[in-house]
């Protein structure tokens, strides 16, 4: 397994004590991304507004790919249409994508969208967020972290980052949960996240350290190799049933040969 | 989110070009030009031109980058302070505002009855000469005192206003009455400057008085409390709803409406009465102590409890906390201050904290803004002399209101009255009083009792959709406006002024204010006062003194000015020191000290009615921004969700609200985030204008329930002083 | 001695009020499907962002595949296993699961984004996708039912040299089929291996291949009773009544084996807890197990139910019901869709709920109705049911 500590991956860190629910990350991202004005790349999620008057508290995050270290979008995909690039962005490459939504399947965190209103003229994609990119090769922060107000986004490589959040949760061990959510989720994830209250509450899911394809490339390892030993196996029983069989009639047939010749001229 | 966005209302951004593209064919593309000449642009015509964002006053650089023609993105400008490059939901969106496809881009010319929203499209000649001539027509039999002017602070403003002076009406409405004349008057009579500076960087203590900065957002100043936070600073937030500022608040206060007043004075009252203030500070630098001291002794914070319904306990403790931290510490002044009639005298006793506390010079500073003149203007012979009385009652029934700030809902209320006089025509700029007054029927009454009113604006805001000439103005990212030091703290920033200029061609035939009104002016027989050629020329003129070129501050995007000295313990009070007691206001027959003003308050069965921003809209011209739209939450009046149920209402039951002057029906909902006595509406929904395709039929209008209040002090607005009444529709 | 199975020669086929009806539910599906390839798949369904796959996969995708595993089952027993009075059951069943195979196909090719890619699995491989497994295997497959079935389209045109050519050298197809049967039949199972964190625990679990292949043994032998019994009925044949009271016998071994593992492996995973406080889910589970694999027990162990045809019928939808309900719980009940709590749902379209639309019902009823009366054309036209004297001696 790669030591998900010290990838050499540009990351995102998102901290939900500084985000202030504005949206200017969204809006940054549509316009940036040409996104169409009833889609999104980049939500709000959690439980908002929580508790009783007057006793209330919000939690709120902003949801997009988490560019995992080890994408389940990539592996599910049946004509590899997913890749993940050497610096860590998670790519969707739509000229091969036959439209069969086993991403959005696969990935635990529910981020690939589908064209649901195109039909085949207009070609129904998957969309998700491509870590801009565009911006990131030209020294730039995408879109989404360049514009926060608050700097509740931040953009860097991983490894730095990971220290930034455990030194603000040693800082204030009072204020945030003792976790970075995405340091080892999945398998380690690009978008690394910083809370106040449990992840659950941000809508994030509960996750193990392996990522969730783990299994599944497990059982597809297997493949192969069972189907020859499954198809070798069957050839010797077949060929062995015959044998038997016909061992058994010769016997039991002996007298009726001639008979079974004309037939066979018939 | 508001409703689906269907659709056709699609609107690719950086899409094919739109019509008026195809147009600029012909015409040489001239910004691209002069950006390419500078090098801004590549051979392609890709690239980024800094200017400023005017999404809101806060006026953020932006960077704009710009590809075949077309702005396709916006960043912030990493060398504005304001912006720090970064942009708010607003500036993101701004894209969306200068290619929303309901800009108006010729002028118009009203056809049918006003308000029908019938209209032809016309040449600038034409529309021109019909402003024109009603305006002359107007002056001529009524006097130029008929002829009212208005606009919201804005970059192109001092031209506004020599609009107007030259004209020689007194007749000026500004948003500030609306917005924040009971802070900024009580800074004036505190520290002789309307606003002074706030510093973060040091901070440990800050009390928000309703400034919901995580919504109602500038910039800058949002990041900042942000980081502040963020370093452990002690934020208590008092505002009877949990706003997203509330949510990143050490301690939320959901006071009662009306009872800031008290709470400071009960600070007050402990930190005095404990001795927790800065003595030395105090001597050395304020006039008055003493009255303060014995004014706010019969406050205490059990006093103040029974008020506010803050714990005594709490109050206490918050004032000791307060004193603790500092000179570090800092009641903060909050911005649209216009909730009740007792407000300015809220801002006086925040004022007053900060003074005895002697933040001075480290929490607080000097507006550096004012200074750093020496721009140059072009020559133009006086104005003329004014004798009529200003409709809105400065200075004759206002004597502390500035005449820049004047009453605006006051001149409103005086054209329906005709009292001293009638107006006869309206000049608007900028501002969408159709929505923006309280009293929304009130102010479509003033429009009819108008033989003509124009606008200039972007879009088909209420107003426009009223008025009998449209005049476009280009966006903001379409034009050149002055280097302007109007209006500070808000448009230089330090010693730098930022410059405005276009970064991409105006669509349609939309013109820059510069020109709008030296046009104007020419045709009212004022070209003098207009003496410049075109845009660039204007710009170059204020810059002659700096021997700086148009070509180097269209490059950086702003010039440096000389900075101006000040001593920062000189204040321009009439005592030329922090006046804690105002012997102006005393003999002017008001409270010289703070005293406790017991507001309205509804009786049972009524709420307050609360307004307040929302992140993605500024005030009443941006619903109709597709981007902000497609990220806003639905509009509609917040209910506590106990009170809802105790009144037999649910989430989602169409209500209908009634004040003393109007009725509504609108979606509620309920909300554990709202005292039980109040309800809340976002502003800006309820547009009247059919011509906002995106914005008619959202939501509905807070100014149509909002009962005109006026502070007899400031001149500002309460827009929490109207209570309501709320039943199943 | 070859036993008389009786044979109507002509069968009854003509445009019966029942046929309108298919041809009527055919048109309304070729309706339908025109506006999803004009409009998009969400002008016809009720798919989402959280629900991209939904009644389509279930029934088309997961129960087509699951009964037409009556093909391979067949294909075993007579070819392989050479137990060849079973043969007048085996074309019936594997016309069964290349119709069945073909409307998996057609249905796919409504639901994927860019049907006219499809073939794109058999040049872009990703050999960590299920999904390009089961892909590649049932197109294969499709190919392999298209040879096993085409002796008896070739009989039926009277091209005889053909059909016996083929038959020849069928057994490499055979096997090559009964592989790649064994492959997707489990696959269908592992597609949901990637989804442990939206899978119930009382469905996810890493043998869900074999439990998947397993029950698909159980299906097969279940649908070539079923499908017997209705042809029987439909077209006036004789019932070959003591094969399938044979092939019920084995019923009971195949579900024991299939109960065992199953709580075995609950067991060991830890996940018995589950069974009873799990609301809905254990409703579900216990439906589908009690439904689909204890009833049919019991039933097909007492020998008077399988000498009868009434009982041998009754049995086996008992437990096509309750397997069926397993495929529908596993890619859709059970499965528990990302639902990131949002506050901009209109948007975001994050349904948390899912109810197939009736138009998106429309399509499947449509292709499976095309698979009623393509059985019935091949039933009137083609040697389905016919003795084929020249096996006999072989
Ligand atoms: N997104 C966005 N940002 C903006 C603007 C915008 O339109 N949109 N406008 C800009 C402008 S012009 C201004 S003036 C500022 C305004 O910024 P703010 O001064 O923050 O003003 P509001 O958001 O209008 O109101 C703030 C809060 O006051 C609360 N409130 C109402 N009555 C009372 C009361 O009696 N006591 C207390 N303590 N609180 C009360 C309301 O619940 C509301 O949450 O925002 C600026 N920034
Ligand atoms: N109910 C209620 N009333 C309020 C408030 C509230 O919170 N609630 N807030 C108060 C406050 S704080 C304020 S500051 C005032 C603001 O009140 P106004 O200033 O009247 O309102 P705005 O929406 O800022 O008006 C801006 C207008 O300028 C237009 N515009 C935008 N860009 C340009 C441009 O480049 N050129 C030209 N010519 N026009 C342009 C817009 O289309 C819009 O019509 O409202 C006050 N009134
Ligand atoms: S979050 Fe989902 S889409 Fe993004 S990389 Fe991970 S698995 Fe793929
Ligand atoms: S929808 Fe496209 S990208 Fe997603 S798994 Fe299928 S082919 Fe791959
Ligand atoms: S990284 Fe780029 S694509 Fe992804 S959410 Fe941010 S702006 Fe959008
Ligand atoms: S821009 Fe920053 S503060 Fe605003 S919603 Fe996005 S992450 Fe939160
Ligand atoms: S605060 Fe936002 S809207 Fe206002 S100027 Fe700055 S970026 Fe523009
Ligand atoms: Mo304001």
């Amino acid at each position: 397994m790669t030591d998900i500590q010290n990838i050499q991956h540009k990351t995102f860190l998102f901290d939900a004590t500084r985000c202030i629910d504005c949206r200017a990350c969204m809006i940054a991202c549509s316009v940036e991304n040409n996104i169409p004005m009833d889609k999104t790349r980049i939500w709000v999620a959690g439980v908002g507004l929580k508790g009783e008057f007057p006793d209330l508290s919000r939690a709120s995050m902003v949801y997009h790919c988490m560019h995992c270290e080890e994408p389940d979008c990539m592996s599910a995909c049946p004509v590899g249409a997913y890749s993940k690039r050497e610096d860590g962005p998670v790519l969707y490459n739509k000229d091969v994508c036959i439209g069969c939504r086993y991403c959005m399947n696969a990935c635990p965190f529910g981020v690939p969208h589908f064209d649901y209103d195109k039909g085949l003229i207009d070609g129904a994609f998957i969309d998700k967020c491509t870590m801009c990119p565009q911006r990131i090769d030209n020294g730039l922060a995408p879109a989404c972290v360049a514009t926060c107000p608050t700097d509740a986004l931040m953009f860097g490589e991983r490894a730095d980052l990971l220290k930034i959040a455990h030194e603000r949760i040693a800082a204030h061990p009072d204020r945030y949960i003792d976790h970075v959510y995405g340091e080892t989720e999945n398998g380690g994830t690009s978008y690394l996240i910083l809370s106040h209250v449990p992840f659950s509450e941000l809508g994030l899911p509960n996750l193990g350290p392996k990522p969730v394809k783990d299994v599944s490339e497990a059982v597809m390892g297997l493949t192969i190799p069972f189907a020859l030993t499954w198809g070798a196996v069957l050839t010797g029983v077949t060929v062995g049933v015959h044998m038997y069989n016909q061992k058994k009639e010769a016997a039991a047939k002996s007298t009726t040969d001639a008979k079974d010749s004309t037939e066979e001229t018939k | 989110m508001t409703k689906n966005v269907s659709r056709r209302d699609f609107l690719k951004l950086g899409g094919a070009a739109a019509g008026a593209l195809a147009l600029g064919e012909f015409i040489p593309p001239m910004v691209a030009q002069a950006a390419r000449a500078n090098g801004q642009l590549d051979a392609s015509g890709s690239g980024y031109i800094p200017s400023m964002c005017e999404m809101c006053v806060w006026r953020c650089g932006l960077l704009a980058k710009i590809k075949d023609g077309r702005v396709v993105k916006l960043e912030g400008n990493p060398d504005h302070p304001h912006s720090k490059g970064k942009l708010c939901p607003r500036g993101q969106a701004g894209v969306m505002t200068t290619y929303d496809p309901d800009r108006v881009l010729t002028p118009l010319v009203r056809v049918g009855q006003r308000g029908e929203g019938k209209f032809r499209q016309t040449s600038w000649d034409e529309a021109l000469d019909i402003v024109a001539k009603k305006m002359l027509d107007i002056k001529q039999k009524y006097g130029p005192e008929a002829m009212v002017f208005s606009s919201t602070h804005n970059l192109s403003q001092p031209l506004f206003e020599n609009l107007l002076q030259a004209f020689g009406s007194p007749n000026y409405g500004t948003q500030r009455s609306l917005c924040f004349n009971a802070m900024t008057v009580a800074n004036l009579m505190t520290f002789g400057v309307e606003e002074p500076e706030r510093d973060y960087n040091q901070l440990k203590y800050l009390i928000l008085t309703g400034r919901n900065l995580a919504e109602a957002i500038s910039n800058s100043e949002t990041g900042e409390l942000v980081h502040a936070v963020d370093r452990g600073v002690k934020l208590v937030y008092l505002d009877p709803r949990f706003t997203k500022t509330a949510a990143k608040a050490t301690e939320w206060l959901p006071i009662r409406p009306g009872t800031d007043l008290a709470f400071h004075l009960a600070l007050l009252n402990v930190i005095i009465g404990e001795n927790l203030y800065d003595q030395n500070f105090v001597s050395q630098y304020t006039v008055g102590f003493d009255e303060v001291a014995q004014s706010v002794h019969p406050y205490t914070p059990e006093w103040a409890a029974q008020l506010t319904d803050i714990p005594a306990d709490t109050i206490r403790r918050i004032a000791h906390e307060f004193a603790a931290a500092a000179p570090y510490a800092l009641a903060h002044n909050g911005w649209r201050t216009s909730n009740f009639v007792n407000s300015f005298q809220t801002e006086r006793a925040i004022t007053i904290l900060n003074a005895i506390t002697g933040n001075w010079g480290k929490a607080l500073f000097p507006a550096s803004g004012g200074e750093g003149a020496g721009l140059g203007a072009p020559p133009q012979p006086a104005y003329p002399r004014i004798s009529a009385l200003r409709l809105d009652g400065v200075p004759w029934k206002y004597p502390f209101v500035p005449l820049k700030y004047g009453v605006f809902q006051q001149m409103r209320d005086s054209i329906l009255t005709e009292d001293p006089y009638a107006a006869h025509g309206w000049f608007i700029s900028r501002q969408n009083p159709a929505m923006s007054i309280p009293d929304r029927k009130k102010t479509l009454q003033a429009f009819s009792k108008m033989d003509f009113i124009v606008t200039v604006d972007i879009i088909m805001n209420d107003t426009s959709w009223f008025s009998d000439v449209v005049l476009p103005e280009a966006s903001y990212l379409e034009r050149y406006d002055p280097l302007s030091l109007v209006g500070t703290p808000l448009s230089a920033v330090g010693t730098r002024a930022f410059l405005r200029q276009p970064v991409v061609e105006p669509q349609g035939e939309g013109k820059s204010a510069l020109w709008i009104y030296k046009e104007l002016g020419t045709r009212l027989g004022l070209g003098d006062y207009f003496q410049y050629k075109d845009d660039e020329d204007y710009l170059k003129q204020q810059l002659a003194p700096l021997g700086v070129s148009l070509d180097q501050v269209r490059k950086q995007g702003y010039v440096d000015l000389p900075a101006g000295s000040s001593d920062m313990y000189q204040w321009t009070t009439p005592s030329g020191k922090i006046e804690l007691k105002s012997d102006a206001l005393d003999k002017a027959g008001f409270d010289g000290v703070p005293k406790w003003e017991e507001p309205p308050a509804p009786k049972s069965g009524q709420y307050y009615l609360l307004t307040g921003k929302d992140a993605r809209q500024t005030q009443f011209g941006t619903q109709n921004n597709q981007l902000l739209h497609k990220y806003d939450d639905e509009p509609g009046l917040w209910m506590n969700a106990k009170t809802a149920a105790l009144q037999g209402l649910r989430n989602g039951d169409t209500v209908e609200v009634t004040s003393d002057v109007g009725q509504i029906h609108v979606k509620l909902q309920a909300t554990q985030a709202i005292r039980p006595d109040c309800v809340y509406m976002t502003p800006g929904f309820g547009h009247l204008s059919m011509g906002l395709t995106t914005a008619y039929g959202l939501g509905e209008s807070d100014s149509d329930l909002h009962v005109t209040y006026t502070d007899p002090i400031s001149g500002g607005q309460a827009l929490s002083q109207t209570f309501v009444t709320v039943k199943k529709a | 001695m070859k036993m008389q199975i009786a044979i109507n020669p002509r069968l009854r086929f003509r445009l019966s009020p029942f046929v309108w009806i298919l041809l009527a539910l055919m048109g309304i599906a070729f309706v339908v499907a025109m506006i999803r390839y004009i409009f998009g798949i969400g002008a016809i369904s009720n798919l989402s962002y959280s629900y991209p796959w939904g009644f389509w996969i279930s029934f088309d995708l997961f129960t087509g595949v699951a009964i037409g595993s009556g093909a391979f089952v067949m294909a075993s027993i007579v070819y392989i296993f050479e137990l060849k009075e079973f043969q007048p059951l085996l074309r019936p069943s594997v016309l069964t699961g290349f119709l069945g195979y073909i409307m998996v196909v057609i249905a796919l090719l409504v639901d994927l984004g860019h049907p006219e890619r499809i073939w794109y699995m058999m040049i872009h491989w990703n050999h960590t996708s299920v999904l390009l497994e089961i892909g590649i295997c049932v197109m294969s497959y499709l190919t392999v039912l298209a040879i096993e079935f085409s002796p008896v389209f070739f009989e039926g045109i009277k091209w005889q040299k053909f059909a016996r050519t083929i038959h020849k050298y069928i057994m490499p197809f055979v096997i090559l089929g009964v592989v790649l049967s064994t492959l997707h039949q489990s696959s269908l199972g592992s597609l949901l291996l990637i989804q442990p964190a939206k899978l119930y625990p009382l469905w996810w679990t890493p043998i869900l291949p074999v439990l998947f292949f397993i029950s698909a043994i159980s299906i097969g032998l279940a649908m070539i009773i079923f499908e017997s019994s209705v042809s029987a009925r439909y077209f006036h044949r004789g019932l070959e009544i003591h094969l399938l009271e044979k092939l019920a016998r084995t019923i009971p071994f195949v579900l024991a084996i299939y109960l065992i593992t199953r709580f075995t492996q609950l067991t060991l995973a830890g996940d018995l807890k589950y069974l009873f406080n799990s609301g809905l889910m254990s409703i579900l589970f216990w439906t589908e197990i009690i439904v689909g694999s204890i009833i049919p027990l019991v039933l097909f162990s007492i020998k008077k139910i399988r000498q009868s045809p009434n009982g041998l019928l009754f049995s086996a939808i008992i437990l096509l019901v309750g397997m069926i309900l397993d495929r529908f719980d596993v890619s859709w009940f059970a499965v528990r869709h990302p639902d990131p709590l949002t506050y901009i749902p209109s948007l975001m379209a994050f349904n948390a709920h899912y109810i197939p639309s009736l138009p998106e019902l429309s399509i499947s009823i449509g292709i499976f109705s095309a698979g009623i009366l393509a059985f019935g054309l091949v039933a009137k036209y083609l040697p389905l049911f016919e003795n084929e004297e020249e096996h006999h001696a072989s």
